[in-house]
């Protein structure tokens, strides 16, 4: 060891920071940091799992802008070209799909076991309400990336998908046509899905998400009250550093490999290109994320008393969702003290809605 | 006594006699009287002696209406007996069907003359209305003319086989008169049709060679272009075959009558009849419509290339034009036939037995035109299966979900390649063959390139995969470890 | 805390082949992970349409004395025109650095801008930076058109 000043090169190093940063004081708290170890330890790395999906999206999305051209002329052509030609083409793209479903679904996982734990308690109502927002980006990133490729499934999608602003009141036509870029899908609405897609919601999505991880890092992980129940020789808790930082490192080595293992395996299809005169193809269907509201709006009937069927639906879902985002503010109404079954009643009941609704989508044709 | 009986055989005689003159001079009181006047009212009765009618005692009145039986002509050209005088030209004609389509009228006259003439002549082109609209194009008269129409067998009938060429030509081979209803149809058939073989048999009497009758119809005469013709390009081969067919008739001329049939199995007959290509070759085609004689040896590469010209222009600079000219072979006929022409596989050159070359070429030692074939073949074979076989990696690349659409597109053109190889086998030249043939070896060695490469990229995948897992699972197990480790320490 | 020197040899060992293993593991790991990146980040080549002639008009479409440049296959062809009638064909890529060459007439040269290198008109460089001719090209005349070809090497 090369000492110099009596100090090693990792500890003269340490010092040149710490001289401009005070990042000592830092460390002392990351060091406090810990996560509780029960049962439900598991849930507490979806988070993460979610964080790590997004980073693999901003990657191998900026490496498919190498090649991507998001005109009507050259998007399809584009996606072909670096799908057959460019080296590992296929599998950035691949791993680009894949990553993107796997993402939302990470979200909705960590979302629900956020739920059901009830971490969205005081103090971190916040916490709550940006992840939330995150959810709805990162649905929105799904919807906007879908429609990249300019292929017949994805134009048919996007034209079905956006129809349904129609159903909002007073704004709808308008919100219609700023999504479309003009009436109806076309090169316009794929020059403004692109910019949502890399430059709108990248930014806002980071914005959300520097503040949801600046929340968690500030008040650290929260604590069931399960296990806050336990009688304290009982209560144990791993350090986030490093222990739980390398059990995550070992389930993220194990995520990429996954979806190189979808990549070779299950490779994102491209089909034909998008032709706006053709009629629809058999079987256009949004993804699966959107599938159990798609299918409800399907199942409802045309009219539903003086309202349109479709109105209706939406406007349910609309309440619904609010409902959902504001969980924080009405859960406070019900005692503590108790155990609060009502949510998780609730919980339950939406999380086999979803699941029900999304497998029939699937299978009724 | 004697001057009594003088005078009774003088009474009897001059009886006799004038029962004779009176027997002489017609019941056609009509015939009578204008055969007393002069110029164009003589005219008719003058001829009308000779008309087929007037043997069948049909009077004047038969067509002009009117009494005939009295030379009154305040009664026997009176409207109320029906006197119609000279019909208008636009309806006259209704005066020759009132009989000749009626079957039982037919029938009192003796006839057993067909009654659908006026059916047959109402939708053709030439019962459309002529151009200064006085009447149809061509009716009855027209045709058969009046006054002295003789029967159609008789020689001397306007519609007679050897006087037929003349009437139709009367107007068809006018250009000044043609011209009033199209400048686009020909005005040389009767000149055309004099040179051939039918023409000059029909010119020395012949009745029982094709005239325009025989082709074209009598009374139903359509526009070449009209499927009802009988000339249309589909209809024309069974023309043709009515009499060349006909195994008596021919006899007498001493030609063959198997061309219909030969014709109908070729590819030519197989087009024409059963894929509707009006384009397709049937006799008329290579052998003339007017003109018809058989090609000369020479001139046979020349109708064939007429439609096939490469092929021609090819021949025609091979070694083959002057060996076949000497030895007086008829150029494409004697490979691909005349009528029979069958369907061309790559089996007719080669050297093995069904090549038409082993008809002339032998295994000999100074038989260039052997060596040629054989190898012109095996070039061919060769690139059908390295087609086959390339096709088949790019079905494997497809089929392991690789894309190889941009090899596939190339690879229609080695059937390019086939199909311009084919055609210059027709230059008997090994060296221009090759030529043609070549950029199909090259396109196919490119398009297996690819193809090879894209199954070696599937396995590639599967193998960087199988490796990076590897390493993964490698990194897990220490982590785990060193995870293990680092919570056994606390 | 004693520690028996035999475990903690043995230990240090352990530690020292799992310390070993993970590094290791790791480096090859990052190695699989940048490897198809910059392969990736590797433009694929184009496939060259092999192009051995190209048609460029009538004998009488170009003026004498005027040069034009032509696109042959994917390269930039400079065709002239001479005083005479004559036509000549060269490569319109300079040989100094790359910049596509024009015909001047009031040189009667080929002149090429980036800086200020000059032809004669058989391609020769006369003047300027250029170290070397312009590659020649074959023109041939079939039938009033003229033909532009890569002579053969």
């Amino acid at each position: 060891m090369k000492k110099s000043n009596g100090k090693t090169f990792k500890e003269r190093s340490f010092g040149w920071i710490d001289e401009r940063y005070d990042v000592t004081g830092l460390i002392e708290f990351a060091k406090k940091k810990s996560v509780p170890k029960f049962r439900e330890t598991i849930w507490y790395y979806f988070g993460g799992i979610a964080l790590l999906l997004f980073v693999i999206q901003v990657l191998s999305g900026i490496l498919l802008l190498m090649y991507y051209q998001g005109t009507e002329d050259a998007a399809y052509e584009s996606v072909k070209f670096i799908s057959t030609k460019v080296s590992f083409g296929w599998l950035i793209r691949s791993v680009h799909s894949w990553s993107a479903n796997l993402m939302v679904l990470a979200i909705f996982i960590h979302m629900f076991s956020v739920y059901f734990l009830k971490s969205f308690r005081k103090p971190r109502e916040l916490t709550w309400y940006t992840g939330f927002i995150l959810l709805a980006l990162a649905m929105g990133f799904g919807f906007s990336g879908y429609l990249l490729p300019w292929n017949e499934l994805a134009f048919f999608a996007t034209k079905v998908g956006t129809d349904i602003t129609r159903q909002i009141p007073v704004i709808g036509d308008s919100l219609l046509i700023l999504l479309r870029g003009g009436e109806d899908v076309t090169g316009a609405t794929l020059s403004r899905f692109f910019g949502f897609h890399v430059a709108v919601l990248p930014g806002l999505f980071t914005v959300f998400l520097v503040l949801h991880l600046m929340f968690i890092q500030r008040q650290g992980m929260a604590e069931p009250e399960d296990w806050r129940k336990l009688p304290e020789s009982e209560k144990k808790q791993i350090p986030f550093f490093p222990n739980f930082t390398l059990r995550e490192l070992l389930i993220w080595l194990i995520v990429i490999n996954i979806l190189a293992i979808l990549a070779v395996f299950f490779p994102w299809e491209l089909g034909n290109k998008a032709d706006p005169f053709a009629p629809a193809p058999v079987g256009i269907r949004p993804e699966w994320y959107f599938m159990f509201m798609f299918q409800v709006l399907k199942l409802l009937p045309a009219n539903i008393l003086f309202l349109s069927g479709e109105f209706v639906g939406i406007a349910a879902f609309g309440i619904g969702i609010f409902l959902w985002f504001i969980v924080p503010f009405w859960d406070k109404r019900t005692p503590e003290s108790r155990r609060n079954k009502a949510i998780t009643y609730v919980g339950i009941f939406v999380v086999m809605f979803i699941i029900i609704f999304t497998i029939l989508g699937f299978i009724l044709d | 006594m004697l001057k009594i009986l003088n005078k009774i055989v003088l009474l009897f005689l001059s009886a006799a006699f004038s029962l004779v003159v009176f027997a002489q001079s017609s019941a056609d009181e009509c015939l009578n009287c204008h055969q007393e006047l002069d110029d164009e009212l003589l005219m008719p009765a003058k001829n009308y002696v000779n008309d087929i009618h007037y043997k069948k005692n049909i009077t004047c009145a038969g067509c002009h209406g009117g009494d005939a039986t009295t030379d009154d002509d305040e009664i026997s050209m009176s409207k109320e007996k029906g006197f119609i005088g000279v019909p208008d030209k636009t309806i006259r004609y209704e005066v020759c069907i009132n009989c000749h389509s009626d079957e039982q009228t037919m029938k009192r006259y003796g006839s057993n003359l067909q009654v659908d003439q006026y059916k047959k002549l109402k939708n053709s082109v030439h019962f459309q209305p002529s151009y200064n609209n006085q009447g149809p194009i061509a009716d009855c008269i027209t045709c058969h003319s009046v006054h002295n129409i003789k029967s159609v067998n008789d020689p001397l009938s306007r519609v007679y086989p050897t006087k037929v060429v003349e009437l139709c030509g009367s107007c068809h081979s006018s250009a000044k008169f043609m011209k009033n209803y199209t400048s686009s149809l020909p005005v040389d058939q009767v000149i055309k049709y004099k040179t051939s073989k039918h023409g000059m048999l029909n010119s020395k009497g012949d009745p029982n060679v094709a005239e325009c009758a025989s082709c074209h119809g009598n009374h139903d005469i359509y526009s070449i272009n009209d499927t009802r013709s009988n000339v249309y390009a589909t209809n024309i081969p069974k023309v043709c075959a009515k009499c060349h067919s006909d195994s008596k008739l021919m006899s007498k001329y001493g030609l063959p009558t198997d061309q219909y049939e030969s014709w109908v199995s070729s590819v030519h007959g197989v087009a024409l009849l059963e894929k509707d290509d009006i384009s397709a070759p049937s006799c008329n085609d290579c052998h003339g419509n007017h003109g018809a004689v058989p090609p000369g040896v020479e001139s046979i590469s020349k109708v064939c290339g007429s439609c096939h010209v490469l092929n021609m222009e090819l021949f025609e600079k091979s070694p083959h034009k002057k060996a076949f000219d000497e030895n007086d072979f008829p150029e494409c006929e004697t490979c691909h036939n005349n009528h029979k022409i069958r369907y061309v596989t790559d089996d007719m050159v080669g050297t093995q037995e069904s090549a038409v070359c082993m008809d002339c070429h032998s295994n000999e030692k100074d038989d260039k035109g052997y060596f040629v074939a054989g190898r012109m073949k095996l070039l061919i074979d060769s690139l059908k299966y390295e087609d086959k076989e390339t096709k088949e990696i790019l079905k494997d690349a497809t089929q392991k979900g690789m894309d190889v659409s941009d090899a596939e597109f190339l690879l229609k053109d080695v059937r390019q390649v086939l199909i311009q190889s084919r055609t210059t086998i027709h230059t008997f030249n090994l060296d221009i063959f090759k030529e043609s043939i070549n950029p199909g070896f090259e396109t196919i060695s490119k398009v297996k390139e690819e193809g090879i490469a894209a199954v070696d990229d599937y396995y590639f995948r599967r193998l960087g995969l199988g490796i990076s897992t590897i390493i993964v699972t490698f990194l897990v197990i220490g982590l785990y470890f060193k995870i293990r480790k680092l919570e056994k320490k606390s | 805390m004693t520690e028996d020197p035999k475990n903690s040899n043995i230990n240090n060992n352990r530690r020292d082949f799992l310390g070993m293993l993970l590094g290791g593991g790791f480096f090859a790991w990052i190695i699989s992970l940048f490897y198809p990146v910059f392969k990736f980040l590797d433009p694929p080549k184009i496939e060259e349409v092999k192009v051995s002639s190209v048609k460029i008009g009538a004998v009488e479409d170009m003026a004498k004395d005027s040069g034009k440049i032509i696109k042959f296959g994917n390269k930039p062809v400079i065709v002239i025109r001479k005083l005479d009638g004559e036509y000549a064909a060269f490569s319109g890529v300079c040989t100094h650095l790359d910049c596509i060459v024009q015909f001047r007439q009031d040189y009667g040269q080929i002149y090429c801008a980036c800086h200020n290198g000059k032809y004669d008109l058989n391609g020769r460089n006369v003047s300027g930076p250029p170290p070397a001719p312009l590659k020649k090209f074959g023109v041939t005349i079939k039938k009033d058109e003229v033909i532009v070809y890569e002579e053969e090497a």
